[in-house]
């Protein structure tokens, strides 16, 4: 009896080791880097390859079906992974170091992390003369330390959407989609108040709420910095001034009734769907979701705090290509031809595709259906305006996977009630034990 | 001590029929061949033991002993206790292990009471005593992610448990948003999760203890109360120990819950050391770090079920002397 007991609370002791046992890997060579001992071949090889992704399986097969059309001799076998699991599975995989991914979706602000933990091959040679396709932004998001890892296939911008039956009925008039009448915060927030006021559930809503991408703006535009200061941006920097007073405002918007705790990223599409809501700030990916909508809506440039800067968020994903990947030059066909070849077959393809990472992308993009409408054509215009005038990029940091993780536990306290400056002061100290380890 | 005695007493007699029965090589060649089977018998047993338990064991504290890159790619080095001191020296860290401590010395007692209490009554002469059973055992079979999500609207601000306090005339309850009422929900959803399940050992337990004693008990007219304290918890001790080390075990390792509903906040307040390696080790891909965190948690869950062991130790005694 005594012995079962023993035995029962042993394993069950020992079962929470397991979490220590994927840490036992770590020997062996880590990613080479860089010397062009490779290229990529004017012929295609016959080759099986691996990508990992976060997209849905049967949205990507369309992709990889075209891919196929014009290299046959390439099977693509793709396996999608839920968004928030993308970063440990990764890590698992390629810290087997068996050539299973060979290329994998890259969140790009977390690329310098990645490259420095040596996942990703160095390309620079082989994209070499690539690099005047993309947009400038989303090229330099896949650069390290001189040295470029991977390839944009997507870029992203934020709107500010509308309901026309809402903000009609708080007896505000319809705000304007021009950039020289882009409304202030304050604004936005006095309009969303009366919208509640006048009966709809919410009066703003953050797309994304609580994600750092979509709110990096806000400290921004009172002049705070990324978040991030020093050499290798390893400084914390959000207790400024700006950043306090944004998470004040940002705070308050949920205090006030004005934003819904509760209503995830993943949610938010849906929310805006069921008119409920006044204001929303969102991607384009929202677009050929509100073709279904049963209520009129608008677009208007996404907000900025008065007297202060206009800052909007970008980037998106890119494709890397394993350290390990022992199919490196067919991988790297798929990979020129997803993000180079007709303005990136995969924003071709792609039944509902970001924005593309490219100019020549981006007007195929904008024949799509959804910007046949004169809302469409006005949210094609302020896409086209804001990633080529105001956005900013997020903290390019070797830091950014800690950063990010943080700092959304710092908005989502925020939301919830706690003092922002405590908050932040909290998130600071935070980010500065996790930074050490790269200082 | 008495057990030991007992098998001192026993080894000579036994050694003597052997002895007796010498030289007699068909027996031999028996126990050789007994001595086979059970070896592979018990062989898929211990190997998975060995490498699902033993080895990752190991592996973890060797781990936990070097430092390297986030990711598992760069080799790390070895680094001594440069994890455990950065661990200790961290204020973060310090207070998520009073957190956990607490978590745990408050809600095992509580669960085990409760399924305690639940076990006796099912036992008593009630109608329908299985549908009872069931609906207690119910959430204990429902898979921990659909209690969660579960759990997770039940307790929105503006979900039904609210709607029924508003109802009732209260004020609505912010539960898993504040950070004084997160950890205490998550209490609550381990608990409703947790007591079916360990009532059903305790149902076992009450069931061997033989009725006689009850009814001397009776003769001597003592009252529920004394009976339940007098004759059920002592004859109930090993079962209630095994549940009490069993739970420990399971709260101190528990996870969905937190990273479902909580992701450890608000403000920390439900960042517990199971959650906080897992963070360290997948989210941040500090997997040496982690490895520290696991063991750091293995020692503190040692010393509270080496506590509970001693306990039981008692138990034996006072169980060899009653019967």
């Amino acid at each position: 009896m005594n012995r079962r007991h023993v035995l029962a609370a042993a394993s069950g002791i020992a079962a929470l080791a397991l979490v220590g046992a994927c840490s036992s890997g770590g020997s062996g060579d880590s990613g080479d880097s860089g010397d062009a001992d490779w290229s990529i071949p004017d012929t295609d090889p016959t080759a099986t390859i691996q990508v990992l992704g976060h997209q849905d399986a049967d949205g990507i097969q369309e992709v990889i079906d075209a891919f196929n059309e014009d290299h046959p001799t390439i099977t693509v076998e793709y396996e999608s992974v839920p968004f928030d699991q993308l970063n440990s599975v990764l890590d698992a995989r390629i810290g087997n170091q068996d050539g299973n991914p060979d290329v994998f979706w890259a969140d790009q602000p977390r690329i310098p992390a990645l490259a420095a933990r040596g996942y990703m091959t160095d390309i620079t040679d082989q994209f070499a003369a690539d690099t005047g396709v993309w947009d400038p932004a989303p090229l330099a998001s896949g650069q390290y330390d001189g040295r470029m890892w991977a390839v944009p296939i997507a870029n992203s911008t934020q709107l500010l959407y509308y309901n026309v039956e809402l903000v009609e009925a708080a007896g505000d008039p319809l705000p304007s989609a021009a950039i020289e009448d882009r409304m202030t915060w304050e604004e936005v927030t006095e309009r969303a108040a009366n919208a509640v006021e006048a009966g709809a559930t919410n009066g703003l809503l953050f797309g994304q709420v609580n994600r750092y991408y979509q709110l990096q703006p806000l400290p921004m535009s009172l002049g705070g910095s990324a978040g991030g200061t020093g050499d290798d941006l390893l400084t914390p920097d959000v207790t400024s001034e700006p950043w306090v007073q944004a998470m004040e405002w940002y705070g308050e918007l949920f205090a006030e009734g004005l934003s819904p705790l509760g209503v995830t990223p993943e949610q938010s599409d849906a929310e805006f769907l069921t008119g409920n809501t006044a204001y929303m700030v969102q991607g384009p990916w929202l677009l050929p979701k509100l073709t279904d909508a049963e209520f009129e809506w608008g677009v208007a440039p996404h907000p900025y705090f008065e007297g202060g800067e206009v800052v909007t968020p970008t980037g998106s994903w890119s494709l890397a290509m394993s350290a390990f990947s022992d199919e490196r030059e067919a991988a790297a066909i798929f990979m020129r031809w997803m993000s180079v070849e007709h303005g990136g077959g995969y924003a071709a393809n792609y039944a509902s595709p970001e924005l593309p990472a490219s100019p020549e992308g981006k007007e195929q993009y904008f024949q799509r259906d959804v910007f046949d409408s004169d809302a469409g054509r006005l949210a094609a215009e302020i896409i086209d305006f804001e990633t080529s005038n105001t956005a900013v990029p997020r903290l390019q940091t070797v830091g950014f996977v800690e950063f990010e993780e943080i700092i959304g536990r710092a908005f989502s306290d925020v939301a919830n009630g706690a003092d922002p400056a405590a908050a932040l002061e909290s998130a600071s100290s935070e980010l500065e034990t996790a930074w050490a380890q790269y200082r | 001590m008495s057990r030991s005695s007992s098998a001192v007493s026993a080894a000579p007699s036994g050694a003597q029929r052997r002895l007796g029965a010498s030289p007699a090589p068909r027996r031999q060649l028996r126990r050789r061949k007994e001595l086979f089977w059970a070896v592979v018998f018990l062989a898929p047993a211990l190997v998975a033991i060995g490498s699902l338990r033993i080895a990752p064991t190991i592996s973890a504290v060797v781990s936990s002993l070097y430092s390297g890159f986030p990711g598992g790619v760069r080799p790390p080095v070895f680094s001594g206790f440069d994890n455990y001191l950065d661990l200790w020296g961290n204020e973060a860290f310090r207070e998520t292990v009073l957190r956990t401590v607490v978590f745990n010395v408050i809600i095992n007692p509580l669960q085990v009471a409760i399924a305690l209490l639940v076990a006796v009554l099912m036992t008593r002469r009630i109608a329908a005593p299985g549908l009872w059973r069931t609906l207690v055992f119910i959430p204990a079979v429902v898979p921990i992610v659909g209690s969660s999500i579960v759990w997770s609207i039940a307790l929105r601000p503006d979900g039904p448990v609210n709607a029924i306090i508003t109802a009732l005339g209260g004020r609505p309850q912010p539960f898993l948003t504040s950070p004084d009422q997160a950890l205490a929900s998550i209490m609550l959803i381990a608990s409703w999760i947790g007591i079916g399940y360990w009532m059903i050992f305790l149902i076992s337990g009450l069931r061997a203890i033989p009725s006689e004693y009850y009814e001397a008990a009776k003769l001597d007219r003592a009252g529920p109360i004394r009976t339940f304290f007098q004759i059920t918890i002592p004859l109930l001790k090993r079962p209630l120990l095994f549940v009490l080390v069993a739970d420990t075990v399971a709260n101190f390792v528990l996870f969905v819950p937190i990273q479902m509903l909580t992701n450890g906040g608000p403000q920390n307040s439900t960042t517990m050391q199971m959650f906080n390696a897992y963070r360290t080790t997948y989210t941040y891909s500090s997997k040496n770090l982690g490895a520290a965190e696991v063991v750091i948690l293995t020692i503190i869950m040692l010393v509270f079920v080496a506590l509970q062991f001693r306990l039981l130790r008692d138990d034996d005694r006072a169980a060899k002397g009653t019967s």
